[in-house]
């Protein structure tokens, strides 16, 4: 996947481009509102991480150029800017995703490929890790072609993990993606230990490898050789 | 002032100028009807002479004098009225005349008791008046006074009601006394000052806030990249893991920080028709989880009907804040009550045997010991939501339970 990051702080864009090479993605980083346009102009990209407050520009301005001249650019938003009106705006210009600053890149990771997903297969697809077949436009997983019925808080973790499978994954990135901003994350440790206990006895019990690593104090890792 | 005690000092004068003159004719009359009374007298004993003058102010007595001996003079004397029987009290006036050689001392007489009348109604009319005038004088001043001091009252009302955060204009009345404008300039002037501080430290808050939000940020970004570097020791590991764990507090604790400066600063304006069965029902499903790892049983009595007219947003802040609390200080296998009705909602759980401070509760960051990882500023955004929309938030201890009621209806 070819990702476009428009952030002018450099070291957090550093971090974006080294977490998401690392999982196998061709990123580039632009730290300029020009540079932006510049890029999308010349290359194409599947998905765009656009920061609001640029030096020389608006990020919404340039989502809406995008949009403007249709071209096919999965995109998510990522402000300082934490209030309804600025999500609801940049929403509805057409970005597929708006994260407030700070956020996890395990997050931003897992929201990536949902949305690459949605933008190369339009809906046909389906993720296949060894001996796990999941596909997510029907909520369906099966381990050995076997069926396996998951809750839906199951089935989201399992996603968030096989999408930043051998990273170690944060108790506190886990909450945030499953409640968002629900609950205060101390609170939800203690059913994340639930629901992760849960997901990996039903995917052991349809003789599943155990993926899933506890890392002591930290949080899991979705451990793939 | 002046003009009014001029008004009545005039009217005065010419009350006393009518009443005056309303005595002194009385009193000719009187004498006009004595000397009738006498003339009457005078006919009927015509022949008489020897008979005394009835009337003393007719009598004169010439005494003939061997030798100039007596000065003129004037006294008073008590002489017998024949009539009456009484001793009336007479001013007399003594003179010597000569006629032809020879010396006479004559001695006229004048009743006192007529202007001794006269006098007491002048003195009681005096009294009157000038008793009239001190009276209307109090009265007057009493009034103005009131009119002045109203302005310092208002100032002392305004002062107490003065809130730095409000919006509204801080004016003060104006005030004739120098004294009381010196005072209302002072106090704008403060209050000016004293806003302006506010203002400026609010909004170096918010700027820090926001700037805050990157290097965290950064911070995190750099932490989650570190632990995914495999070439550390687990003492290392663990360190990079604390300190991660901060910093997403530090995050949120900045996240709730700047909604509750924004709900300060009135930044949700926007108000909707809102359902609070729906939004409550909706939350409940969302913290389910959280629900079913305590066992807590939830007893709902939502009116589906109700609506208040809110801003969404902070609606659900409200709500999601709320029903958190009761959970998070609820007994494991404990008990939530919620009751909503188109004026109020009721949250009530079980939890501590021991009445919360209702004193303590709204305070920022004041988090009760059973729960140690909240920020304790769930609270304060309720507490601050329901005041901007007038929302009577109260807490109370019964039945062993902790029970929370926010009043929609306006204060």
């Amino acid at each position: 996947m070819k990702i476009l990051i428009v952030e002018d702080e450099k070291p957090l864009s550093d971090s974006m481009v080294e977490y998401l090479s690392e999982e196998g993605h061709h990123s580039e980083a632009v730290y300029t509102y020009n540079d932006a346009v510049e890029k999308i102009r010349m290359y194409q990209y599947d998905c765009a991480v656009v920061d609001i407050n640029l030096p020389d520009g608006n990020g919404l301005d340039l989502i809406r150029m995008i949009k403007k001249q249709s071209i096919t650019l999965g995109i998510i938003i990522i402000s300082a800017l934490n209030s309804l009106e600025n999500r609801i705006e940049g929403l509805e210009i057409g970005a597929d995703n708006y994260l407030t600053k700070p956020f996890h890149l395990a997050e931003l990771n897992a929201h990536l490929k949902s949305i690459n997903r949605r933008i190369s297969y339009g809906g046909n697809n389906q993720i296949v890790v060894n001996e796990i077949r999941l596909i997510p436009d029907e909520h369906m997983i099966f381990v050995h072609e076997v069926q396996v019925t998951l809750t839906k808080k199951e089935y989201e973790l399992l996603l968030f993990f096989i999408a930043n499978k051998n990273k170690v994954i944060t108790k506190a990135g886990l909450a945030e993606y499953l409640w968002g901003d629900y609950m205060d994350l101390a609170d939800s440790y203690d059913f994340i230990y639930t629901h992760i206990k849960n997901l990996r006895s039903k995917l052991l019990k349809k003789g599943c490898e155990d993926y899933i690593k506890t890392i002591y104090g930290l949080g899991y890792k979705f451990e793939i050789n | 002032m002046l003009a009014i005690s001029l008004f009545v000092f005039l009217i005065g004068m010419m009350a006393f100028y009518y009443i005056l003159r309303k005595q002194v004719d009385q009193n000719i009359n009187l004498e006009l009807q004595n000397r009738a009374s006498s003339i009457t007298k005078e006919f009927d004993a015509a022949h008489s002479y020897a008979n005394q003058l009835s009337n003393m102010s007719d009598t004169i007595i010439i005494t003939p004098l061997k030798n100039f001996q007596k000065a003129e003079k004037f006294s008073d004397t008590l002489l017998l009225n024949p009539e009456t029987k009484k001793y009336v009290l007479y001013r007399e006036h003594g003179f010597v005349n000569s006629i032809h050689g020879q010396n006479y001392y004559i001695q006229i007489f004048k009743p006192l008791e007529e202007s001794d009348r006269l006098i007491v109604r002048i003195v009681m009319v005096m009294n009157l008046l000038v008793m009239m005038i001190i009276l209307t004088l109090i009265v007057v001043n009493r009034y103005l006074s009131r009119q002045d001091w109203k302005v310092f009252y208002d100032t002392i009302a305004k002062i107490n009601n003065y809130e730095v955060n409000s919006d509204k204009a801080f004016e003060l009345q104006e005030s004739d006394i120098k004294e009381f404008e010196d005072l209302n300039r002072v106090i704008v002037t403060m209050t000016k000052r004293i806003k302006n501080d506010y203002l400026n430290l609010k909004e170096y808050i918010e700027n820090a806030s926001h700037e805050i939000q990157t290097p965290l940020a950064i911070i995190n970004s750099k932490m989650e990249l570190l632990l995914q570097s495999g070439d550390m020791q687990e003492k290392q590991y663990k360190s990079v893991a604390e300190a991660y764990e901060a910093s997403n507090r530090l995050s949120r604790l900045n996240k709730t920080l700047i909604l509750l400066a924004k709900i300060e600063n009135r930044q949700f304006p926007e108000l909707k028709p809102v359902n609070p069965a729906i939004m409550i029902n909706h939350q409940l499903e969302s913290l389910e989880d959280l629900i079913h790892s305590k066992k807590i049983k939830i007893t709902k009595l939502l009116d589906p009907e109700a609506t208040i007219s809110v801003n969404p947003y902070l609606a659900e802040i409200l709500f999601v804040n709320l029903i958190k609390n009761a959970i998070r200080h609820n007994l494991t296998g404990g008990h939530l009550i919620l009751e909503l009705t188109s004026q109020s909602l009721k949250i009530a759980n079980s939890g501590s045997s021991t009445p919360l401070d209702p004193e303590m509760l709204f305070k920022r960051f004041h988090t009760s010991s059973s729960s140690p990882e909240s920020l304790g500023l769930g609270l304060s955004i309720v507490q601050k939501i329901c005041t901007m929309y007038g929302f009577q938030i109260s807490y109370r201890y019964e039945d062993e339970l902790h029970v929370m009621q926010v009043n929609f209806s306006k204060a």
